[in-house]
């Protein structure tokens, strides 16, 4: 491969990226199996699940549009577009199921008044739980965080592209990358967080250094492998 | 864009719908991802049940796989054999429902004999007539998703540039991700605990408390699917056909080459109307439901 100014970009831009999926998981407002049982305010699910299953849906998007232009902002906000879409689409399905099936109103354990609506939490808070549901603020703090995922998924895909030109060599590199930030940053927040009000999210600089180290040494090998085949 | 694509479009979104609804009662039925914690709990709190256990992984992962397998088998029969797409599709579901039943079964079986101590026993009866439902839904997912891979990478005006196997990969960890967040809390958070009063989330001190009878006999995990098929089903089906349809038809409406922009904006104006909607969600069950009566702060409501 010839090592020149455009393979220093091509790192930075992967490396960006990475940081942003790993940044981007810590919006996620995922409860884990609680959230599941109504029992912790959030998403029921992994945090690691649901970051991929958005951003990787961004990442058809960018991909898609990758096809026929090689206007890189568009491409970038047609991934972050798609993965919003999609985590969009599942917290409001969830918020059905935990209106109209349990039947419980939605409340966050981590500030007392939403930020957003200004609405009182702790009354809607069910006895013996942690909170319940996803209240606006979470909606809002998933919708960035899912976007931040695609827009991640949708840089690392960009240049990869460019370097090999092969569409279905550069999607899996950008899977493994996006899969290993979005683990680094779910270990910083142990599992559970309810998004950018959450304490927790203070956290965001240790992610952002693991994943930096990471990233790098990702980027090094993506570019070298795919640029060498 | 003309009415063929448009057709494609719709009829993707109507196969991500089934292949949702589909996903979310294989999960249900099999008692995989989140709320099979409490079913593994169950046991060890003293409640053995007839419940299926399986965890073969979290959601996203096992669907990927089912959905990637479909399509390698469907994409292999197609180029190397020419078969017709229809029939490919159908022998890779099949193949994919195959791995589905024998992972099942190892994990039932692995998991109940390792809560010998506990007093739980495994039912081969349960394993008998509950592991086809599994596999059943689990081949109406893996084709759902195998036929949506193979309409975005052949047949729409724009075709993706991904191989048919790594957007089956993608749609299948997407499913996954979607019925792990939306049908599940239908099962975990209502179906599991129908004992408790209605309205309010677990309390921490009855996990692993099952609902463990059924309206005759004891329930078993056939029961619980036709409980989740009247809700938490569909809405898994709706979010992922959301989901499909949504992203896709704003990429056919206007053309990526010409009017990327007009499909970018489109995209945020879903964005923004779901989160308005999601918010009106949440004043209604507010209003409709009010503050818990035990609630002892000064927090006025």
């Amino acid at each position: 491969m010839n090592f020149d100014i455009n393979t220093i970009v091509y790192l930075l831009e992967i490396i960006v990226g990475g940081l942003l999926v790993g940044i981007g998981v810590h919006f996620v407002p995922v409860g884990g199996a609680p959230a599941a049982m109504a029992q912790a305010t959030g998403i029921g699910t992994g945090t690691v699940q649901l970051a991929a299953g958005s951003g990787l849906t961004g990442l058809l998007a960018a991909g898609l549009m990758m096809s026929v232009t090689d206007n890189i902002w568009v491409i970038l906000a047609s991934g972050a577009v798609g993965a919003g879409i999609m985590i969009d689409a599942t917290m409001l399905t969830g918020s059905w199921i935990y209106a109209y099936a349990v039947g419980a109103p939605f409340a966050s354990a981590k500030v007392t008044y939403d930020p957003i609506t200004g609405w009182s939490q702790p009354p809607y808070i069910s006895p013996g739980t942690v909170g319940q549901g996803i209240p606006t603020i979470c909606f809002v703090s998933g919708t960035i965080g899912g976007m931040m995922g695609g827009l991640g998924g949708a840089m690392i895909y960009y240049p990869l592209y460019l370097i090999n030109g092969n569409a279905a060599l550069s999607a899996m590199f950008a899977i493994g990358i996006f899969l290993v930030n979005a683990v680094l940053a779910s270990w910083n927040i142990q599992g559970t967080i309810e998004g950018f009000h959450d304490p927790k999210f203070k956290k965001w600089p240790f992610a952002f250094r693991a994943c930096a180290v990471a990233s790098v040494l990702l980027a090094i090998a993506a570019v070298m492998i795919t640029g060498g085949a | 864009m003309d009415a063929f694509s448009m057709g494609l479009v719709a009829a993707m979104g109507a196969l991500a719908t089934v292949a949702g609804a589909s996903e979310d009662i294989e999960s249900d039925i099999g008692s995989q991802s989140n709320p099979n914690s409490q079913v593994q709990l169950a046991a060890q709190v003293g409640n053995p049940h007839r419940i299926y256990n399986k965890a073969i992984s979290g959601e996203p992962p096992a669907n990927a796989l089912w959905a990637a397998t479909a399509a390698i088998v469907a994409y292999m029969l197609i180029t190397a054999f020419q078969m017709p797409a229809f029939s490919a599709l159908v022998i890779g579901a099949s193949v994919a429902a195959l791995f589905n039943g024998v992972f099942s079964m190892s994990s039932y079986f692995g998991r109940n004999a390792s809560q010998a101590r506990f007093n739980q026993w495994i039912y081969l009866d349960i394993v008998r007539y509950t592991t086809p439902s599994i596999m059943a839904h689990a081949w109406i997912t893996s084709f759902c998703i195998a036929t949506i891979s193979y309409i975005m990478a052949y047949m729409l005006p724009t075709p993706h540039p991904f191989p048919m196997p790594i957007i089956a990969l993608i749609w299948g960890l997407a499913v996954g991700a979607i019925g792990s967040s939306v049908g599940d809390i239908h099962y975990g958070g209502e179906r599991e605990f129908q004992n408790r009063a209605f309205g309010c989330g677990l309390n921490t001190m009855l996990s692993g408390n099952i609902v463990r009878k059924a309206e005759a006999g004891l329930r078993n995990s056939v029961d619980n699917a036709w409980f989740c098929t009247k809700f938490g089903g569909p809405a898994t089906g709706m979010g992922f056909g959301l989901t499909v349809f949504l992203d896709n038809w704003r990429s056919t409406v206007f053309d990526p080459v010409t009017q990327a922009p007009y499909a970018i904006a489109m995209g945020i104006f879903f964005i923004i109307v779901m989160t308005l909607y999601a918010n009106y969600v949440e004043k209604s069950a507010r209003r409709k439901y009010g503050p818990y009566p035990e609630y002892k702060g000064d927090v006025a409501a």
